[in-house]
């Protein structure tokens, strides 16, 4: 083989301007029962994404029972008022749908992806399901047991104890602070009953909506919709929300659980974060990706990965919620340099409060962040995913269409700004999970 | 678990979009599947880098993939995890773009990109939008001309680290994520190339040298071995000019010695069993089978018969293990669509008080049951749509839809070969699903491994 030095070296390309995104631009209606809708046809791919959204997460559910909002989630496809479970889940898996409930702590959200071919039939099938569960005992008892195996078998991994160790340490009592899928306790206590009366009370179409992407033809959807939900009336009794806490009992602290034998420490960074609706949103946005956006390129990766080789991977994200919901940065690396990970990541945190961002960092993180954009509508389930989020919260409709300039806004002030409020290691819990010597 | 597990290296020939041709109606009268199709152009470069274009203009991406055809079976017991060792590496910079640049440049522009390695194929790929595209192709151009002379023991030493620690994420450290490793172990005993975990042995991942380094990557990382996808938002005439510029002048590189095969790929003869303890509080049963290749028409049959066993609640598995049985928190099927031969497993969970034999022989009867009394037309027609399903979703994507391409390319030989491997499901008939579980899924070729939580293994759970 000739030397690989004789190739030609190439210039790097100069590029074009971008393409314009194509945000969807959905149809926006409701049905005679107060049920929103949001259909978002593209032909292209023979599928159609629905999303159903309810405020039943687990902040909705009984004090007494954390679990129920996820037991009713899971008992939805258990059996109805005409259906037994067994011939639901045959005409489920006929149809080769996939439906799968997900339980958060302020919506239980119900998807539906269905070959185009069978819209009608599936609709019929979702509105059952979500409209007429009867949670038959038998069915109820062995969902009961196996959430509780779950919850067993998820404690065997450290880092799902240093996730759930986090939540507690940012919210405390707060219904944040635990799990959305709820807690043994609960989830063994709580009767069959009070799933059902749960399901009266936050099942209802007025304050849900349900979110259509993909293949289909939308007089067929609505008709659907119409002919599947009729008989579906009321609104869900209103969430009451306790207060979020004023800052993590354990700010500024580090929280150590140990693990027998760790070979790598699992680490949590937590702070409160801010609420979905927050107008810092989007500077959050771009202040954690300078920070811990990108896994590889941000300041905690450039270190702990790039420079370092302690981690495979570290990243940060500010979550999603009705109210402040956490700011969490997270990483697993080699037992001995467990200390050591966490000081630089304190020390990359303080970087951003103590020093401006330079005008070419900031330049290339809203790039990244503004030119993805064409990305994120791709697919029917990615459609119905944004979608359901904007409606959910109640965002304005133009958001990703104002996206762009909202992004090209944020100054290096902002982010420093951002920093303080929310990256400094006082407003913080360390949490370690594994050992930490020194 | 296991199920995302599954998935996620199972590649599988899914499909996508684009135009409706004839309803095939085999199975019943009812099975409205029009078949999904993808068309591309394709075209070799000088130096044998073969090219495949895939216009798709419904955003306005483009996905760029290059598959180089080397992965860990190419490796010798010793250095194993030397491909995907290698693969990080090429993220580290090359002469003209080093360190850092590779991600910079393509976040800067809105794109991602990632790398993958598996057993036959190591891949490279990046979305970007579409006026970007010629950026990942020097980059990709870089790295197949320009990257040894950057290559050196500290950038060894530091993704040395990184994948180490990966290891330790995913295996060590992980319930039963040693499972999978051993399992390959029992099942291709004798030398075979599957035999080692892609990842690597730990011995192995520290001995690995600069020069084991160099050495795979100027034998494997050649145009010649090499194929490149281009799919989204661009036409296959701009395609193929671009493929042009950036690789044409390249040297094809060394042939490839062919890859030395034991005659039979298939497990000793003899029923493996094998117990395991790991710090998890469940007992849980491994069971795979070495069978028929990807692509093949006996393949297609089994990844029907991994849906109609546990895919879905009203499955087969499902019923008897977890919800009628009542002896498993969770069962799942897979099936690799690996080259050399493919790889079917079962796996389930037991319940709080249940014991291992029981799953292990309601999965034996299951199977059973399925070799001598057969499936019925209307679990044939769920399975068939279920597999659909998730073709269609994972097509949806252009990165998913270029990576089967160059995937049927690399292994089969062409990427037309997808939509021909998808055109097999439609004619897959209930007599043929039985046939696979009787010819394949014998007890006498079983590799089974049942892990269970370690004795006396209480642990330290104080909160500091």
């Amino acid at each position: 083989m000739p030397p690989k030095s004789r190739v030609a070296v190439l210039p790097r390309p100069t590029l074009g301007p971008p393409p314009a995104p194509r945000v969807p631009h959905p149809e926006r209606y409701a049905l005679a029962n107060g049920l929103r809708v949001v259909a978002a046809p593209r032909a292209g791919v023979p599928q159609v994404a629905l999303r159903l959204v309810l405020p039943a997460g687990s902040v909705a559910e009984p004090l007494e029972h954390p679990g129920t909002a996820s037991l009713v989630g899971h008992l939805l496809t258990e059996g109805t008022e005409s259906t037994s479970a067994d011939e639901l889940h045959a005409r489920l898996d006929l149809l080769g749908a996939g439906v799968a409930p997900s339980v958060g702590h302020d919506f239980t959200e119900v998807e539906v992806v269905l070959l185009s071919e069978t819209l009608a039939e599936g609709i019929a099938l979702l509105a059952e399901i979500v409209t007429r569960p009867t949670f038959p005992p038998d069915q109820t008892e062995r969902i009961r047991a196996e959430s509780l195996d779950a919850l067993i078998a998820r404690q065997d991994e450290p880092a799902n104890v240093a996730d759930d160790r986090a939540l507690r340490e940012a919210f405390g009592a707060h219904p944040y602070g635990t799990p959305s899928f709820g807690t043994a306790e609960g989830i063994r206590a709580v009767p069959r009953e009070a799933l059902a009366v749960f399901h009266a009370a936050h099942y209802r179409p007025a304050g849900a909506l349900v979110v259509a992407a993909g293949e289909f033809d939308p007089d067929e959807l609505r008709e659907a919709l119409q002919r599947g939900f009729a008989g579906w009336t009321g609104a869900a009794e209103p969430v009451a929300y306790p207060p979020p806490p004023a800052r993590p009992a354990n700010a500024g602290r580090l929280v150590v659980h140990p693990w027998a034998d760790a070979e790598q420490s699992e680490i949590r960074v937590i702070g409160l974060g801010m609420e979905r609706r927050h107008p810092d949103w989007i500077r959050a946005g771009v202040a954690n990706f300078l920070l811990g956006g990108s896994t590889i390129t941000g300041r905690l990766g450039a270190n702990l990965r790039e420079d370092k080789g302690w981690t495979y991977g570290v990243r940060s994200a500010f979550s999603a919620g009705m109210q402040p919901s956490g700011w969490l940065v997270e990483t697993a690396v080699d037992v001995e340099v467990t200390a050591d990970a966490v000081a630089e990541t304190m020390r990359e945190m303080r970087r951003l409060m103590d020093e401006r961002v330079d005008d070419a960092e900031l330049r290339r993180a809203k790039d990244a962040l503004m030119l993805s954009l064409p990305r994120l509508f791709e697919t029917p389930t990615s459609v119905a995913g944004r979608l359901s989020t904007l409606e959910a919260y109640d965002l304005p409709r133009d958001w990703w269409d104002r996206y762009p300039a909202a992004v090209e806004a944020v100054t290096a002030d902002d982010v420093q700004r951002i920093a303080h409020e929310h990256f400094d290691p006082d407003k913080v819990v360390r949490v370690v999970v594994g050992a930490m010597e020194g | 678990m296991a199920r995302a597990a599954g998935a996620e290296v199972l590649h599988s020939p899914a499909a996508a979009t684009i135009s409706e041709r004839s309803t095939r109606t085999h199975v019943t009268d009812t099975i409205a599947t029009s078949a999904l199709r993808f068309p591309v152009r394709t075209h070799a470069l000088g130096n044998g880098m073969r090219i495949i274009c895939h216009e798709d203009r419904s955003a306005p991406i483009v996905a760029v993939h290059l598959m180089y055809r080397v992965g860990s079976r190419d490796e010798r017991p010793g250095r194993t995890g030397l491909a995907h060792l290698l693969e990080h590496l090429m993220f580290e910079g090359s002469l003209h773009a080093p360190k850092g640049q590779f991600d910079d440049l393509l976040e800067r522009v809105g794109g991602t990109n990632n790398g993958s390695t598996w057993l036959d194929r190591t891949n490279y790929f990046e979305t970007v939008p579409s006026n970007a595209v010629e950026l990942p192709l020097w980059l990709e151009r870089e790295r197949m001309a320009f990257f040894l002379p950057v290559l050196d023991a500290e950038m060894l030493e530091v993704q040395r680290g990184v994948v180490i620690n990966e290891r330790r994420q995913s295996c060590e450290s992980r319930p039963y994520g040693m499972a999978d490793e051993r399992l390959h172990e029992m099942l291709f005993a004798g030398g075979h190339p599957y035999a080692w975990p892609t990842i690597g042995y730990m011995p192995d991942l520290e001995a690995i040298t600069l020069d084991d380094a160099r050495g795979f990557y100027q034998t494997y990382y050649t145009p010649g071995n090499a194929v490149l996808v281009l799919a989204g938002d661009i036409s296959a005439y701009d395609g193929i000019a671009l493929a042009e510029r950036y690789f044409g002048d390249l040297p094809p590189g060394p042939s490839i010695p062919p890859l030395a095969l034991p005659a039979d790929p298939a497990p000793s003869a003899d029923v493996s069993h094998e117990t395991m303890e790991d710090d998890v509080s469940f007992p849980r049963v491994y069971a795979a089978w070495a069978v028929p290749g990807y692509g093949t028409r006996a393949w297609v049959a089994l990844d029907v018969l991994a849906y109609l066993l546990a895919d879905g609640d009203s499955s087969r598995l499902q019923r008897a293990l977890v919800r009628e049985g009542r002896l498993a928190q969770d069962v799942d099927s897979y099936l690799y669509p690996t080259a050399l031969c493919g790889v079917f497993g079962v796996v389930a969970t037991a319940r709080s008080g249940i014991e291992p034999p029981a799953l292990e022989s309601a999965v034996r009867r299951v199977l059973d049951e399925v070799a001598s009394d057969g499936v019925s037309d209307d679990e044939v027609l769920g399975a068939v749509r279920r597999v659909r399903r998730d073709q269609v979703s994972e097509l949806a994507m252009v990165e998913e839809r270029a990576e089967a391409l160059a995937y049927a390319a690399t292994v089969l030989g062409e990427p037309e070969a997808l939509e021909r491997v998808m055109d097999l499901y439609a004619a897959v008939t209930p007599e043929e699903v039985r046939r696979a579980a009787e010819e394949w899924l014998g007890a006498h070729r079983a590799a089974t491994l049942v892990v269970v939580p370690r004795a006396g293994g209480a642990e330290v759970d104080d909160a500091a």
